[in-house]
């Protein structure tokens, strides 16, 4: 199996490291291109535009962590920060424009009043997303608890 | 005084007992006829199958005469309606309404329409006779 | 332009499909989840799960910034109190609400919303061109027949032209519904509306009162 163009979108976790990593190693043996993509939700009550400076900080240095961990892969990446009102849906938009053909998704073991919950944007990426999808989840001993 | 109900619930339907039974004109509206069987049998008012939220049907119940309009079917919105159509397109003396959603009534509370919110009504009595 | 749309049946989701495609910024609320999934899966993330008569919802939805509200609900009470809501609790600057009953035309405008569309007086504006023109057009028959609209067109020779509305007496037992003037929006008349020569005059009447509105308008 081998991939042109993978997909990597973060949020400044924890899962978001291994995610990278495992991109890296799979990309490496096809020299696949790996996108790493920050998205920025922007709540209605300002325009899809604004300039949301604590934000941007944030992506920024999630992203530049981002390009660390790809560094000791010894494997470049892409990255890019994007504003959007929902994230499942606009990182279904990146992977038709990208041509993504593999989407690696890195998530927390979280549960929600007790319960194990996948979360809405694995959970709208695995439904909807045209491509492979890989769910790098965290083991247990990681798991959160909110 | 003649008092137009609309909405024949366990709410309507007592307020329209209890002033029938104090001598008062009561006229009660409801879409479902079902619900006037929860008015007394020695209830000598008016039980009448119509909608309410519009010109037409409450004029044919009579509002134009009345004295009181009181809205209390289930639903908030058709409460605030109605009332605001006795209130200003009939200019009714007195115009009170049930609304559930203790936000909504604060607006029209500041829009002038009387309103009583048993949500909060009810919240309050049991605080206070749990910290009594 | 922000623009709120509650209800996203039908007449929402056209809506905010030409709306978006003018490069307006567009928000449907609606309760029903079956419903917002049909608008996202065709326009993306637009859409709002919640009741567009309540605070908290409105608030999630931004709001505060919308330039316009439209509720065009299948229901005319939630139309009512989601416009009275967005416009006297967070001040939008314009409210436009659908109504399916006539008559609640002027109870809303009483009450402060900007703009109210009614499906009978659009399907109205369609029949005028296609209707020939004379004094008096029967257009519809409301309320099983006990009243009618019609429309008056108002000869140049006729004494009203240049009169107000209010001062009319004649016209008191009729409702002015729409006024169509050529080359203009149609406008809702109102007490201070002066006639003028060529004006479509649409009005709910009784049908027994139709011979001396048309008399009242077009005399000479």
């Amino acid at each position: 199996m081998r991939f042109n163009n993978i997909l990597v979108p973060i949020g400044g976790h924890k899962a978001d490291e291994e995610a990278i990593e495992l991109a890296c190693k799979i990309a490496k043996g096809g020299k696949s291109k790996i996108y790493v993509l920050y998205i920025i939700q922007v709540k209605r009550a300002l325009p899809l535009d604004a300039e949301l400076e604590p934000e941007i900080r944030k992506a920024e240095e999630v992203l530049s962590h981002a390009e660390d961990i790809a560094e000791e892969q010894d494997y470049e990446i892409d990255t890019d920060i994007l504003q959007a009102r929902e994230i499942g849906p606009a990182i279904g938009d990146e992977v038709a424009e990208r041509n993504i053909d593999l989407l690696l998704i890195g998530m927390n073991y979280k549960r929600h009043f007790g319960e194990f919950k996948l979360g809405d944007t694995v959970t709208y990426v695995l439904k909807n997303a045209p491509c492979r999808v890989f769910v790098l989840r965290q083991p247990l001993a990681n798991q959160e608890e909110k | 005084m003649k008092v137009l109900i609309m909405g024949c619930g366990r709410v309507g339907s007592e307020l329209a007992a209890l002033l029938d039974a104090k001598g008062h004109q009561v006229t009660v509206l409801d879409v479902d006829s079902a619900t006037f069987a929860k008015l007394p049998a020695t209830f000598s008012g008016v039980a009448l199958l119509s909608d309410g939220t519009d010109e037409d049907s409450l004029r044919a119940a009579g509002i134009e005469g009345m004295d009181a309009f009181v809205a209390v079917t289930r639903e908030d919105n058709r409460n605030i309606m109605s009332a605001q159509i006795a209130k200003h397109i009939f200019n009714t003396p007195k115009v009170i309404c049930r609304i559930y959603d203790p936000l909504r009534e604060e607006l029209y509370q500041s829009l002038d329409l009387e309103a009583i919110t048993p949500t909060k009504i009810l919240a309050q009595m049991l605080e206070e006779r749990l910290t009594k | 332009m922000y623009i709120i749309i509650a209800g996203g049946e039908h007449i929402g989701y056209y809506l905010s499909k030409a709306l978006l495609s003018e490069g307006h910024e567009v928000v449907v609320i609606d309760k029903e989840a079956k419903r917002i999934k049909r608008i996202e899966e065709e326009l993306g993330s637009i859409c709002l799960l919640g009741d567009s008569c309540e605070a908290g919802t409105l608030d999630e939805a931004g709001v505060e910034r919308a330039n316009l509200f439209i509720a065009v609900t299948e229901r005319d009470e939630d139309n009512l109190v989601a416009c009275q809501v967005a416009k006297h609790k967070f001040n939008v600057p314009r409210t436009i609400a659908r109504i399916n009953n006539p008559n609640n035309e002027v109870l809303f405008k009483k009450l402060g919303i900007d703009v109210t569309v009614s499906s009978t007086n659009l399907i109205l504006e369609h029949i005028e061109e296609v209707v020939p023109t004379h004094p008096l057009t029967h257009l519809l028959a409301i309320q099983r027949g006990e009243l009618a609209i019609v429309e008056v067109k108002i000869p140049p020779s006729s004494t009203v032209v240049g009169k107000r509305i209010g001062g009319l007496p004649s016209l008191a037992e009729s409702t002015l519904a729409l006024i169509i003037r050529e080359g203009q929006k149609p406008q809702l008349p109102t007490l201070d509306t002066i006639l003028e020569a060529d004006d479509r005059v649409i009005v709910a009447i009784k049908p027994d009162q139709e011979e001396a509105l048309c008399a009242a308008l077009s005399c000479a």
